[in-house]
């Protein structure tokens, strides 16, 4: 059913998308983080597309890969009743440089969407008119989602009382919340360097 | 009493005209919710505002990377908790989505049935709480005692009245009671009753309706722009709604139609809701008459469902079995899927990475209520503050769900 | 390169490759349990049974069946082709192989693993195998099936003691002989053999013996089931808690390529498992190897001391400074350790240079027997990259114990806590003249009376590289991270060294490695995936 808006963006942007395919019912667009403010504008504008609706826009971390997040974005066209997919790979290995334009200017739902992709993974949208931290609080420091932040990081406010067990405080203690399945992304929590401030 | 000897036309005094800035913070009677709105008064109408949510942000999708498949279902319920069995089935439709698999008729009719059900229970909290913030208690009672029957049905078909864990990739926990369709006729038939006298005491009163009416409107294209989906883009008159277009398990054999606003205003919004539980009802009704008495409620493949505990315990296959799917996980097949029902608040969405293991790579539900509160700013700018009430409790935004 | 097919798919092979032996270089896993890559070929599992498309103009090979069907309530006679054994067909150019393809090949599949499950006790809650059980695994992928069989399953003996490290359950068992064949080509020892009939099949021990040669943890590895299970290692840690990395052994010189499995939570290696490398010890290690992983928890420094009092590490980095300041580099001799990496012994040797020190020793465990396989008799990793470094012999140690006595040395900085001359070890460890500043992980004879003790990071806290007995460096990877107060000793280096007002760049291990031009290595891939257990 969408076969035929993939074809659409494929013509406009024949140069600049990368892959597109169709997969348990989905279709998808991949294309250059360059061409996300046009591909946005295509979307919206054109009368083939019609995508007033943009569903959801989030990120997908990929340490493996270079680039290493993968903003994905979800649309839909209420009259035309198709969905689409787009992706746009963008930052190093080591998170920096994560960047893109903003599609707050063509809808008011990438506002608060970018706003969160910005407080999980640490992408930059290039002229949003308000990037904060919009679930965690401002003086956290780091991007939680980000493979490489260890879930059972704890960053409190106040410092904690000087109590017992302090550390099977919630999350979890070190013996807890561990995953039962072989893999962990624990492989990309690297730094394991012996400290040695005190030399 | 002699008049005052001083001319009240003409001021003498010159009040200081800085805004206020007002913080209604996450504390807060009038909002339900974790929530803290900023605003800028100007006397009694609001400049600016600023929505900050956040507090009830629990890492969800990190957790979820931390587990299993089948162990995002307890973090699914604690997202959308006043209708936790939509949010069980939809996440359990996108990991099925994922599998090319369909579950059996029975089970279909059994999802929709408790999907309605808790959509009543949804729109039945909101409904109550707004008439209950504007000062209306007593529909508020009613609408509760009316809720928890429905809670009756769910403790006895999943054990929990809210938090049920109760969808399972591939079926549900435990196939429905004997009793299940008659209890929940009984049930529906006694809520419909109880909106109905609802709607007799306030839908006349003129207070309720003045300070509903006209007040926080969104136009269709604003509210489409803003990702609004669910009620609150019906009431601004866009008649979209997931089980009519795009119809998953057997909506699309159901008869029910879908109320749509005219103005877009907070009282639009309170009686859409009204109106979607009387087709819920009715969705609920035909499911009764359709699903099939017996049969099975789960697909039967042993790469995905648990095996009967007497297997696991006397057969080394049955072990095995349970060893495999609990220890590494249902192997969902390596690829992306967003699978999307329309959940209490408008589509819930769930995007699902998998890399072929048992461990989730990526889950991202995409939460209707952040992307409606995500319009408050919008909506409640312009008004004067008592009207943040209304608005905020027409949005029926739901922390847990929002915040994830 | 000449290539056949697999499921229509080309595969190069080598002359004299079997199938399954093509099929896993290419990277496609045929199920199977009696087969090793490292092994003799036995063919008595049948798993690895697929369907061999007969040469062009010949017809296959079929067999007469009775197919049950439910339909009818009857038997019907059909024909199949006979399948062949992946483990045992060489292969030809040409060939057509049909695995997960055909449908037969996955019905026999389905049957086997039902077979061999038969009577099999319900032991995984407390089977050590669990989550590397190739019976689980091959139970998932190749068909779930339910149990038919509604008898009592047969009944062996359970918790054999086999030997020094190896108990045996024979309900386990699958009769593979993997473990008879390993005792028969690897420690040319045949001590297991098949005993009874039918089902009644199990492994025994030949009388009067027990299973007590240098690989009999090998065969606990080559086990497909848990049937042998390891008593230093049985209901310790289950196996979906711990991390893997490539790494190489230390107990001797050969530099056998092992896997380190460790719990992260606790910061604790539990065992060690071999990693093929052809080059070195294609795909065994012996068991002191095997067991080499308790050195790495027990009897170490995890403390800095000074004249045998536990200080902060400044306080003694501190004291070693103050003793090595001013002191002539003639006077100052240096023991390189065997133990160590490449890069803490380069850092080491840097320092030296820059101290001006060129009395070279070498400290090191005491050699040991080798045993004709692999184990050999220098018990250190890294002998040969030491004479490396030095690009010479280092001094005897008997020197050192005779240097330090009469005055010709009067302060040594030693990497190590004992050295390879035990007599010469006794004699430096007693002397009261001459300053010992030591950097050792372990406790050894050298720590006593030494002025300065500074704690250093083991093989497993820290990656390093190794030279091995044939001259070959491998790297082998961080495990757990480093315990109590130990460092790397290149970080002591470059404190060391700034402390005295001298630099040496090592202070971290790219820095450290860069001092020493490290030939083209044979390493470890810096991945954190365990290797497959073949």
């Amino acid at each position: 059913m969408a076969q035929k808006l993939i074809e659409l963006v494929r013509n406009e942007f024949s140069d600049s998308v990368l892959d597109s395919y169709s997969q348990h019912g989905d279709e998808t667009v991949v294309i250059e983080p360059e061409s996300w403010l046009a591909l946005g504008k295509f979307l919206r504008d054109d009368p083939g597309c019609d995508m007033a609706l943009l569903v959801d826009l989030t990120a997908v971390d990929y340490p493996q890969k270079t680039p290493r997040f993968e903003v994905v974005a979800h649309l839909a066209s209420l009259r035309l009743g198709h969905r689409l997919r787009a992706k746009a790979a963008v930052g190093a290995t080591d998170g920096t440089g994560a960047q893109i334009d903003s599609w707050s200017g063509l809808w008011g739902s990438a506002n608060w969407a970018e706003r969160e992709c910005f407080d999980m993974f640490g992408v930059d949208f290039r002229g949003h008119p308000d990037l904060r931290r919009i679930l965690l609080y401002p003086e956290f420091v780091g991007h939680p989602l980000r493979k490489d932040y260890p879930a059972d990081r704890i960053q409190p406010l106040v410092a904690f009382r000087d109590a017992e067990n302090i550390e099977k405080l919630p999350p979890f203690g070190p013996s807890e919340g561990m995953s039962f399945g072989r893999k962990t992304h624990d492989q990309w929590l690297t730094n394991r360097d012996a400290a040695d401030d005190d030399l | 009493m002699e008049a005052p000897d001083i001319d009240l036309d003409t001021p003498s005094v010159t009040l200081d005209a800085d805004p206020m800035l007002l913080k209604m913070g996450p504390a807060h009677p009038a909002t339900h919710g974790t929530v803290r709105i900023i605003v800028e008064l100007s006397g009694e109408n609001i400049e600016r505002a600023d929505v900050q949510i956040g507090y009830l942000h629990r890492g969800f999708e990190k957790m979820c990377e931390r587990g299993t498949w089948s162990q995002v279902f307890p973090y699914v319920d604690r997202c959308n908790y006043v209708s936790p069995l939509l949010n069980n089935v939809g996440y359990a439709l996108a990991c099925e989505k994922l599998l090319d698999l369909q579950v059996p008729l029975r089970c279909q009719y059994y999802r929709m049935m408790l999907g309605e059900l808790a959509r009543i229970a949804d729109h039945l909290t909101c409904v109550s709480a707004m008439a209950m913030e504007l000062g209306a208690f007593t529909p508020y009672l009613w609408m509760m005692k009316a809720r928890e029957m429905v809670w009756d049905i769910f403790e006895e078909e999943t054990g929990a009245r809210l938090t049920h864990s109760f969808g399972r990739i591939g079926g549900m926990a435990l196939p429905p009671t004997p009793g299940f369709t008659e209890h929940s006729q009984a049930v529906v038939t006694h809520v419909i009753s109880v909106i109905g006298e609802a709607e007799r005491l306030l839908l006349t009163n003129r207070i309720f309706l003045d300070r509903l009416e006209n007040v926080g409107v969104m136009s269709a294209d604003d509210a489409v722009s803003l990702g609004w989906t669910g009620p609150t883009l019906r009431a601004s008159g866009i008649p979209y709604d997931v089980r009519k277009a795009h119809p998953y398990l057997r909506y699309g054999d159901v008869e029910f139609e879908v109320p749509v606003g005219v103005r877009g205003d907070c009282f639009d919004r309170f009686v859409v809701r009204l109106e979607e539980m009387r087709q819920s009802a009715r969705i609920i009704a035909q499911c009764a008459e359709r699903m099939p008495k017996d049969g099975p409620v789960n697909i039967d493949d042993p790469r995905i469902m648990l095996p009967a505990k007497d297997q696991v315990y006397d057969t080394i296959e049955g072990t095995i079995q349970h060893f495999k799917l609990v220890m590494e996980g249902i192997k969902l097949p390596a690829g992306e899927v967003y699978g999307y029902t329309e959940g209490g608040n408008g589509e819930l969405g769930f995007y699902l990475v998998s890399d072929g293991s048992g461990t989730p790579h990526r889950v991202r539900i995409r939460p209707p209520s952040f992307y409606v509160t995500g319009g408050l700013e919008s909506l409640i700018t312009g008004q004067m503050i008592a009207d943040v009430v209304p608005c905020f409790g027409s949005l029926n935004m739901i922390g847990g769900e929002c915040d994830h | 390169m000449a290539t056949f097919q697999i499921d229509n798919k080309e595969i190069p092979f080598e002359a004299g490759d079997t199938i399954i032996a093509a099929a896993a270089r290419a990277g496609i896993d045929i199920p199977h349990y009696c087969w090793h890559p490292g092994l003799s070929v036995a063919a008595n599992c049948r798993m690895c049974l697929v369907e061999l498309l007969p040469p062009p103009g010949r017809k296959a090979m079929m067999l007469d069946v009775l197919r049950w069907d439910a339909a009818s309530g009857q038997y019907i006679k059909e024909s199949k082709p006979k399948l062949v054994p992946a483990c045992q067909q060489s292969v030809s150019a040409g060939m057509q192989v049909l695995s997960d393809s055909s449908d037969h090949v996955v019905r026999a599949r389905a049957a086997v693993q039902e077979f061999l499950l038969l009577n099999h006790p319900v032991d995984c809650p407390i089977c050590d195998q669990a989550g590397e059980c190739r019976l689980q695994d091959y139970w998932l992928t190749q068909g779930p099936n339910k149990k038919r069989m509604n008898d009592e399953p047969i009944h062996k003996p359970k918790a054999v003691d086999f030997g020094p490290h190896i108990v045996y359950d024979a309900e386990r068992c699958i009769v593979c002989t993997r473990c008879v064949r390993v005792c028969n080509e690897l420690a040319k020892d045949p001590v297991l053999s098949v005993s009874q009939r039918g089902n009644l099949n199990e492994i025994t021990v030949a009388p009067g013996r027990r299973l007590d040669h240098n690989y009999s943890l090998m065969t606990e590895v080559v086990c497909p089931v848990g049937a042998l299970t390891s008593k230093e290692f049985r209901f310790k840690a289950r196996v979906w808690f711990l991390n893997s990395v490539p790494s190489v052994c230390v107990g001797c010189s050969k530099g056998c390529n092992s896997l380190t499995d460790y719990d992260p939570r606790e910061s604790k290696v539990y065992r060690y498992r071999p990693r093929e490398n052809q080059a070195v010890n294609k795909h065994w290690m012996c068991d002191v190897g095997m067991l080499d992983y308790a050195r790495i928890h027990e009897h170490r420094i995890l403390e800095a001391s000074i004249a045998g009092e536990t200080v902060p590490r400044k306080a003694a980095l501190e004291k070693a400074a103050e003793l090595l300041r001013g002191v002539s580099g003639q006077k100052l001799g240096v023991v390189f350790g065997a133990e160590f990496s490449q890069e803490e012994n380069a850092a080491l040797l840097a320092l030296s240079q820059v101290l001006g020190a060129e009395t070279f020793f070498e400290a090191g465990r005491t050699p040991g027997n080798s045993d004709g396989v692999l184990m050999q008799a220098d018990r250190n990793p890294n002998s040969a990259g030491v004479r490396q470094l030095l690009n010479s012999e280092p001094l005897p140690g008997s020197e050192l114990a005779q240097r330090l006595q009469s005055g010709q040395l009067t302060h040594v900085i030693i990497l190590g806590s004992t050295l390879k001359d035990a007599r010469a070890c006794e004699q430096v460890s007693q002397l009261t003249s001459g300053k010992r500043i030591v950097l050792a992980s372990h406790q050894g004879p050298l720590l006593t009376g030494a002025n300065v003790v500074l704690p250093v990071t083991t093989w497993a806290e820290i990656e390093g590289t190794y030279v091995n007995v044939e001259g070959l460096a491998q790297v082998s990877q961080q495990a757990i991270a480093p315990q109590g107060q130990a460092l790397p000793a290149f970080k002591w280096v470059a404190h060391l060294a700034r402390a005295l007002g001298k630099s040496v760049a090592s202070k971290s291990l790219a820095a450290a490695r860069a001092l020493f031009e490290a030939p083209p290595t044979a390493s470890a891939e810096s991945s954190h995936q365990a290797g497959a257990q073949p």
